[in-house]
């Protein structure tokens, strides 16, 4: 310690320890946060195709569009362990050929600073709603839901379902939209 | 402009080391406990390193760039220096002969 390399060398190895130890303290205070919000999802309107399905085999298949609001307020959640939310809307139903299917509609992600309260209406899906099969036709019961992965600064990734889903049953013919 | 970093004195005496290494822990320790209270209120931990890394820099100008107080105020008492003419023909064959015993 008599030279300034060697006392800054270990003035430097100290000040990381104590930030790992103050990060671990971090996680600590955040790592048992109950982190489910009530969710309102709503469709208004549902409309369905049967045409070639370009990600898969050859064969037609099931093509939805769905037109939908979502009002959620995700304040709570956001604490100093959070960095960001991956939001995703997430359609779930069973079919003859599977007994569980899960399709992604849409996400987004919402940034710690950003506005927190959802309030998006008349929204059109991001992703493409292929069926693997012809099973989205007069399918009785498809469940929408709102979940959310929680990105923190230190510690576990959950993934937290919205309280809150709507389940719709989809129209009996294609081309014929339906709506709610 | 490197003259002036190296007028610096920088040097530091046994005791002097033991209190800048006692100084540092203590300032780096006090603005972690401070930063982390601070973070956990306002939610955000941001604020949290930026304290934490202000007591670095401090304790950096403290302990690095010592003030005049700190060194040299205990210095080692050195053994005198042995008189040459006696000293030095007896020890040379001795340590000679000690190498070869421990080669």
């Amino acid at each position: 310690m008599n030279t300034v390399l060697s006392r800054a060398n270990s003035l430097f190895a100290f000040s990381l320890s104590v930030m790992a130890a103050l990060t671990f303290g971090c996680f600590v205070t955040t790592a048992f946060k109950d982190r489910r919000v009530s969710v309102d999802i709503h469709v208004s309107k549902v409309m369905l195709k049967n045409v070639d399905d370009f990600t898969g085999p050859r064969e037609r298949s099931d093509l939805g569009f769905i037109t939908f609001d979502i009002s959620a307020d995700l304040e709570p959640i956001f604490d100093w362990n959070v960095k960001q939310l991956f939001l995703y809307l997430s359609a779930e139903y069973a079919t003859k050929s599977n007994s569980l299917n899960q399709v992604v509609l849409w996400d987004r992600i919402i940034l710690r600073g950003e506005n927190t309260k959802l309030n998006l209406r008349d929204m059109k899906s991001k992703y493409f709603f292929f069926d693997d099969g012809n099973g989205l036709r007069a399918n009785k019961n498809i469940t929408l839901t709102l979940s959310w992965n929680v990105i923190p600064n230190a510690g576990i990734l959950p993934l937290v379902a919205g309280s809150g889903h709507v389940s719709l049953p989809f129209p009996e013919q294609y081309e014929a939209t339906k709506s709610y | 402009m490197l003259s002036v970093f190296k007028s610096i004195p920088t040097h530091m005496d046994y005791k002097g080391q033991k209190l800048a290494e006692q100084i540092f822990q203590g300032i780096i320790l006090i603005s972690a406990v401070i930063g982390f209270v601070y973070g956990l209120i306002i939610q955000q931990f941001g604020w949290t390193v930026y304290i934490v890394l202000a007591g670095f820099a401090v304790s950096c100008l403290v302990t690095l760039f010592i003030p005049p107080c700190k060194h040299l105020r205990n210095p080692l008492p050195w053994q005198p220096v042995a008189p040459e003419a006696s000293g030095e023909p007896t020890q040379k064959p001795q340590e000679s002969i000690k190498r070869k015993k421990h080669k």
